[in-house]
């Protein structure tokens, strides 16, 4: 087998940087998943979309990515709503930080801004605000399907010629005069000029076979589901003092999860305090959850960065190898954005947009970090 | 002429309310695997937690993709194992304290 780009990873960033490559006229592009489409992190997420960061590289570049979430989602028919962000805040010092980062928004076009609580109970009919001290609106924010999207960005790469082996490994880098040649699969290899590594907490043991060190760490986080109910509120709401955040998906069922501490790079196992600790923080809010049915708890995992960055872009050592991955648990709502830009470095030599030459793996082993302090779940 | 027999929809999964129909259409449309029919058919993620259908969904593809049953990767059972209400996880406090 053989293709001019191949991407190693069947989770949205791998499957949108194969749809924008077709974009740029490149066809012959390969993608390899170890498991089925979105395995790894992609359909483990919390399904959100924003731009309320607080730095420059990740806001600009989530409003594109926003942009873009509604292009492709009126154009293959999946399902993405600009419900909001609610950013419930309980603690004097968090509404002082919050004040400044909404300056921070506006001067990027984010349109944040705090809420009365009339407008809080408008948003989210019943809600409990004996706690809150203040709350910050983003508009802009929203979320999406993950199976849909993934799926009907995936069926599109195929109708332009993309092909898409799922069940099928990538086990090395293949090098030649630091050049990457290739990849060797569980089914193979493929000869190729350009190599994309999309492939999660994957992407350090891959990069390894190339002799580059990637400073990933791969934390445990937890989530739950409960049984379906009609719309009931839009917005992802966020309790910041804590962590945890709940959203109600397309299919109407609550999803929930929160910051809860964990040895990172081990097999995540259930644990015992996780639906107390939740049910607690989101009953206190919102009292009618008390009745509402738990379907399902499982983990995935935050692939976290020194930074709270992705690692983007080219590798210096070696030509024709690119990494995507260290999304910190934005990794789903940076998808269309991370497709775009490992495209165009891969065809136009550099991205479109300059923040993003900021997030190479340069930047680590130059000490430029740069730190992003609104990571929750 | 004798009348014509109304055909009956087959119900997979009850949850959901998908038939055995939906599921042919949805292997016939490429999704081969277990993990993928379940998300795409929102199979097995209701109520029972694939109790019932997850099985004759397994029946069903073993048989279309011509393997053993225990050849496909099943999907894994998550906790808890029957739906139950967040009340029931917060202990004797009551959220009026």
């Amino acid at each position: 087998m053989r293709a001019s780009v191949s991407i190693v990873g069947g989770g949205i960033s791998g499957i949108c940087i194969a749809y924008y490559l077709t974009e740029l006229g490149i066809k012959d592009v390969i993608v390899v998943e170890k498991g089925y489409l979105g395995s790894g992190s992609t359909f483990r997420c919390a399904t959100g979309i924003r731009a309320s960061f607080t730095t420059e590289e990740h806001i600009v570049l989530m409003k594109n990515s926003i942009e873009m979430w509604k292009e492709l989602s009126e154009s293959y028919g999946f399902y993405y709503l600009r419900g909001g962000y609610l950013w419930l805040l309980s603690r004097e010092s968090d509404v002082e930080a919050f004040k400044k980062y909404v300056e921070f928004h506006h001067s990027l076009g984010v349109p944040t801004r705090l809420l009365s609580q009339d407008e809080i109970r408008n948003l989210v009919p019943g809600i409990r605000l004996s706690n809150v001290l203040a709350s910050i609106y983003d508009p802009l924010a929203g979320k999406a399907c993950p199976f849909e999207a993934l799926h009907a960005i995936a069926r599109e790469c195929k109708k332009r010629g993309v092909k898409i082996y799922t069940q099928t490994e990538a086990t090395r880098i293949l090098i030649k005069n630091n050049r990457v040649i290739g990849i060797e699969t569980s089914r193979g290899s493929i000869e190729a000029e350009n190599v994309v590594i999309a492939a999660g907490y994957g992407t350090k043991s891959l990069m390894k076979t190339a002799g580059i060190n990637i400073p990933l760490e791969n934390v445990p986080h937890h989530a739950l589901v409960t049984e379906r109910f009609k719309e009931t509120f839009k917005p992802l709401i966020i309790d910041w003092s804590t962590g945890a955040y709940i959203v109600q998906t397309k299919d109407g069922n609550f999803l929930m999860g929160t910051e809860i501490e964990e040895e990172p790079n081990i097999p995540p196992t259930v644990r015992i305090d996780f639906i107390p600790r939740i049910a607690k923080i989101w009953i206190q809010y919102l009292p009618w959850l008390r009745e509402v049915r738990v379907l399902r708890y499982w983990t995935g995992y935050y692939v976290m960065s020194p930074d709270r960055h992705p690692i983007y872009g080219p590798v210096d050592e070696i030509e024709g190898l690119y990494i995507a991955a260290g999304y910190s648990g934005h990794g789903f709502m940076m998808g269309p954005i991370t497709g775009k830009l490992i495209a165009e470095w891969i065809v136009d030599g550099k991205p479109s947009i300059p923040q993003a030459m900021r997030l190479t793996l340069r930047r680590i082993k130059e000490g430029k970090l740069i730190h992003e302090l609104a990571v929750i779940g | 002429m004798g009348r014509e027999v109304k055909k009956h929809p087959i119900i997979i999964c009850r949850c959901e309310d998908i038939t055995l129909d939906d599921v042919e259409k949805a292997i016939e449309n490429g999704y081969t695997d277990l993990e993928s029919l379940k998300r795409v058919l929102r199979i097995g993620m209701g109520p029972c937690q694939g109790r019932t259908c997850i099985p004759l969904l397994v029946r069903i593809l073993a048989r279309k993709l011509k393997k053993k049953p225990e050849e496909l990767l099943i999907p894994i059972i998550r906790p808890p194992l029957v739906p139950l209400s967040l009340k029931l996880f917060i202990g004797g406090e009551s959220d009026e304290s």
